[in-house]
C-alpha cells in the first residue's frame, strides 16, 4: 500500500528551481531515504511533504490525504524531525512532551519511557534554550517518537547525537518499521542510509536521479557510496 | 577591509529587509517617504501658522532624535527577536565569535552601518520629497538643505544614544537605567540655554561652534559606547536551572478559552511570556512613545494660541492603539518553527496570542491609563477612558493580528501591509480623539459619538477576528 507519493512535484523560488518534476511512491514498511549533496532539494521535498511549504506545481498524498487540501490531517498522522532542533525555547524537555501528547490528545502517554530513552532526566527544570545542539535533537526526536504515528519525516536525525544515542535511535527505528511503521529519511551520511534502508531515492538539482532497492544493490555487490559518486560527480 | 565589512553589513539588510516582506514592498517604502516629506513641507506653512515657528523646528528635531532612539533600538536590541522569529540567523555582528575580529570594532562598524542605512532609505527620500515640495511651496532650497542637514545631527544623536543604551544594558540593566538618567542630566544640564540641540541653534544664529559641537556630539556618544564594549558578554538573562514545570497546571487554567484557541497552545504560550521575562520589556517600551507623545502634547499646549486639553481618554485611545506593540512583542518571545511539527495551524497560534494579550499583558497599559489620570487629576474620565482603551485595543490588535500574523515587525515592513494599516488605525483614531477633545464643551454629544464609534470599532474587531481563521489556517509556519 503507498502511504507517501507526489506526482510532477515542483518548487520554484523566483527563479531558482529547487524541485524539478518529482515522482516517487513510497510503500508501507519502507525505510525509505533520500539522499543528496548539500542543497539538492532534500529538504524542500520534506517540508512539502509534511506540509510545511507550498509546491509551485504537482500535488502529494501522505496516507492517502492530499497535503494541500488537508494539511492538519496529514499532520495528525505523522511525527516529523525538523532539519533544525528547535524545540520550544522556554520549556523543559518534559513540558515538551506534555505539550505534544496534549495537543495530539494521545491516550496514555508514555513520557517517562521517552524521557529514560533520550536520557531527559538531567535536563529536568531546565529550559532547551539552555540546552546543547545534541540534547535539542533529543527533546525533537523523543517528541516524534511519542506521537505513536505511523509514518515518521525525519530530516537528517542524527546530526549532534552522540554514537550510543545514534545506535538507539537507529536500532528503535529497525523496530518500528518492523512493527508496520514507515520511515522517510533525509541525510547525507550514507552509511547510515546503507544500515537503515530499503528503498533509496538520490536526488541531485532537484531532480531525482536514481531510485534504488537496496537489496538489489547488495545482490550487485555495489556499495551505496560508490553509485552516490557516481550519480553526483 | 572596514569599508568592506560596512559594504557586506549594508548587502545583508537589504537581503534581510526583502526577506521580510516582498522586494516590491520594501522598495516601495522609500517612495512613501518621498511623499510625507513632500507633503510635510507642502503643508509647512499651516502648521508653522498654528504653532509657531521655533516650536515648529523644535517638534521636528525632536522626531529625529526619537526616530534615531528608535531606529538604533531596532538595531541593537533586535538581534534577539530576529533569531526567535527565524530560528538561528547568523549575522556579520557575529563575526567575532569566528574571526580574529573584535567584537568592539565590528558593533562600531554596524553602527555606521546602521546610520548609511537609515539615511539611504529614509533621511534622503525625505530629504528629495522636502525639496520637491519647497519647490512648489516657493521656499528657500538652500534653507531646506540646511535645516535637513541639522535634523540629520539629530538623528546621529538619537541613534548614538541608543547604542550607548545598547552597550550599558549589556552591562547589566541597572547601568543601563543609571546611564539613561545622568545622560539626560548631563544633556539638560549643558544645553538648557540653547534652542534643543546644538545643530539647530547654529541654524538659528549662524553660531559656528555649535556647528562642531553638533557633528562631535554623536560622535563622542558612539566613541563611548564603543569603549563600553567588552568582547565578552553573556546576552542571556534568564536562569538556566530550577524550572517548575507549570505546563499541565496552565493548560488547566486556560480550559475556558478551548473555544478560541487549544488550551494546551495557550499555556506554552503563557510560560514563554513569564519566563522571557517580557512583560517587563512590555512595559519599558511603552514608556518609549507615551515619552514621546507627552513631549508633543507639550508642545503643542505651548504653541498653540487655543487651549488643547489632552485627557485620559485621549490617552485611551493612545495607549489602545499601543496595543499593536504587546501583540508585536508576544511575536517575538520564541520562534514558532516547532509548531510545524504538530498538527496545529497558524491561525490557532494567532488566537492564542490573542487570548493572552486579553487575559494577561492588559495589566502593562492599565498602570499606565491609572497613573496619567491620577497625574492629571482625572479620576473621573478613568473608566471611559479605560472603555475607549480596551475597545481601540482589542480593535487594532485584532486587525494587526489578521494583516500580519505571526510576524508583525517583518509584516509591518512592507509598504503595502504598512499602507493598509495605516488607513485602518488612523481615521478612528483621529475621530475619537476629536471626541476626547471636545468632551468638556458637550460631554452628553460626545459620550453618545464615542459609545456609537466604541460600537463599530468593536463588530470590526470581531470581523477581524472571524477572518483571521480563513487567512491563516492553510498557511505555513516558515
Amino acid at each position: 500500500m503507498t502511504v507517501i507519493s507526489c506526482e510532477q512535484l515542483s518548487k520554484k523560488y523566483d527563479d531558482f528551481l529547487a524541485l524539478d518534476d518529482i515522482n516517487l511512491e513510497i510503500e508501507k514498511g519502507d525505510f525509505f531515504g533520500l539522499l543528496g549533496p548539500n542543497g539538492a532539494g532534500k529538504t524542500t521535498l520534506l517540508k512539502i511533504l509534511t506540509g510545511q511549504l507550498k509546491p509551485t506545481t504537482g500535488m502529494a498524498n501522505v496516507s492517502g490525504i492530499d497535503i494541500q487540501k488537508e494539511i492538519l490531517e496529514v499532520k495528525k498522522k505523522i511525527s516529523i524531525v525538523p532539519e533544525q532542533e528547535s524545540p520550544p525555547s522556554f520549556l523543559t524537555p518534559r513540558e515538551v512532551l506534555e505539550m505534544v501528547c496534549s495537543i495530539r490528545e494521545i491516550k496514555n502517554p508514555e513520557i517517562e519511557k521517552w524521557i529514560g530513552f533520550f536520557e531527559l532526566e538531567e535536563m529536568e527544570g531546565k529550559v532547551c534554550r539552555n540546552l546543547s545542539r545534541g540534547q535539542r535533537q533529543k527533546v525533537m526526536l523523543g517528541a516524534a517518537f511519542i506521537a505513536k504515528t505511523n509514518i515518521m519525516f525525519l530530516d537528517e536525525p542524527f546530526i549532534n547525537l552522540d554514537p550510543i544515542v545514534q545506535t538507539k535511535v537507529r536500532d528503535w527505528l529497525i523496530d518500528y518499521v518492523k512493527c508496520g511503521g514507515t520511515v522517510f529519511l533525509n541525510t547525507h551520511l550514507l552509511e547510515n542510509a546503507q544500515r537503515l534502508c530499503n528503498k533509496a531515492a538520490i536526488i541531485h538539482n532537484g531532480k531525482i536521479q536514481s531510485i534504488i532497492s537496496l537489496k538489489d544493490l547488495k545482490r550487485q555487490d555495489i556499495n551505496l557510496e560508490q553509485l552516490f559518486h557516481e550519480i553526483i560527480t | 577591509m572596514n569599508k568592506l565589512i560596512i559594504y557586506r553589513m549594508l548587502q545583508e539588510e537589504i537581503r534581510l529587509n526583502t526577506s521580510f516582506a516582498s522586494g516590491k514592498g520594501f522598495y516601495s517604502f522609500p517612495l512613501l517617504v518621498v511623499f510625507s516629506g513632500f507633503l510635510a513641507v507642502i503643508f509647512s506653512d499651516e502648521i508653522i501658522s498654528d504653532i509657531g515657528y521655533l516650536d515648529f523646528l523644535k517638534i521636528m528635531h525632536i522626531s529625529l532624535i526619537f526616530y534615531g532612539l528608535f531606529a538604533g533600538a531596532l538595531a541593537f536590541f533586535g538581534s534577539e527577536f530576529l533569531e526567535r522569529i527565524f530560528g538561528y540567523l547568523g549575522l556579520i555582528i557575529g563575526l567575532p565569535t569566528t574571526q580574529p575580529i573584535s567584537q568592539r570594532k565590528i558593533t562600531f562598524l554596524y553602527f555606521i552601518k546602521e546610520l548609511i542605512f537609515y539615511s539611504i532609505f529614509t533621511l534622503l527620500p525625505a530629504l528629495i520629497g522636502g525639496l520637491v515640495g519647497s519647490y512648489v511651496n516657493g521656499l528657500e532650497m538652500e534653507n531646506v538643505l540646511k535645516f535637513s542637514f541639522t535634523l540629520f545631527t539629530s538623528f546621529s544623536l538619537g541613534l548614538a544614544l541608543s547604542y550607548l543604551l545598547s552597550s550599558l544594558y549589556r552591562k547589566s540593566l541597572k547601568s543601563a537605567i543609571i546611564g539613561t538618567a545622568l545622560t539626560i542630566l548631563i544633556y539638560i544640564s549643558l544645553f538648557n540655554r540653547i534652542a534643543l540641540t546644538p545643530a539647530l541653534e547654529w541654524y538659528l544664529n549662524n553660531n559656528i561652534n555649535y556647528l562642531i559641537l553638533s557633528l562631535t556630539l554623536p560622535i563622542a556618544v558612539s566613541l563611548l559606547a564603543t569603549i563600553l564594549i567588552t568582547n565578552f558578554y553573556e546576552t542571556g538573562t534568564i536562569k538556566t536551572i530550577g524550572y517548575k514545570n507549570r505546563f499541565k497546571e496552565y493548560t488547566e487554567k486556560f480550559r475556558w478559552a478551548k473555544k478560541l484557541s487549544a488550551p494546551p497552545i495557550i499555556s506554552k504560550e503563557r510560560i514563554d511570556l513569564s519566563r522571557s521575562k517580557t512583560g517587563t520589556k512590555m512595559f519599558f517600551s511603552f514608556l518609549f512613545p507615551l515619552a514621546f507623545l507627552t513631549f508633543l502634547n507639550w508642545f503643542i499646549d505651548k504653541g498653540l494660541p487655543i487651549q488643547v486639553d489632552f485627557n485620559t481618554i485621549f490617552y485611551g485611545v493612545m495607549i489602545g492603539f499601543f496595543g499593536t506593540m504587546l501583540y508585536s512583542w508576544l511575536n517575538t518571545i520564541d520562534s514558532p518553527n516547532f509548531y510545524s511539527t504538530l498538527p496545529v495551524t497558524v491561525s490557532e497560534i494567532i488566537r492564542a496570542r490573542l487570548v493572552l494579550f486579553l487575559t494577561i499583558t492588559w495589566w502593562i497599559p492599565l498602570i499606565f491609563m491609572i497613573l496619567i489620570s491620577y497625574m492629571s487629576s482625572e479620576l473621573n474620565l478613568l473608566p471611559i477612558g479605560i472603555i475607549v482603551m480596551i475597545t481601540v485595543g482589542v480593535y487594532i490588535v485584532n486587525y494587526t493580528a489578521l494583516s500580519t500574523g505571526l510576524r508583525t515587525n517583518s509584516a509591518l515592513f512592507d509598504a503595502v501591509i504598512f499602507i493598509k494599516f495605516f488607513f485602518i488605525s488612523v481615521p478612528p483614531m483621529i475621530a475619537m480623539t476629536i471626541l476626547s477633545l471636545a468632551i468638556k464643551y458637550s460631554p452628553s454629544t460626545m459620550l453618545i459619538a464615542l459609545s456609537i464609534i466604541c460600537g463599530f470599532l468593536t463588530m470590526l474587531s470581531i470581523v477581524f477576528y472571524n477572518k483571521i481563521e480563513s487567512k491563516w489556517k492553510n498557511e505555513p509556519f516558515d
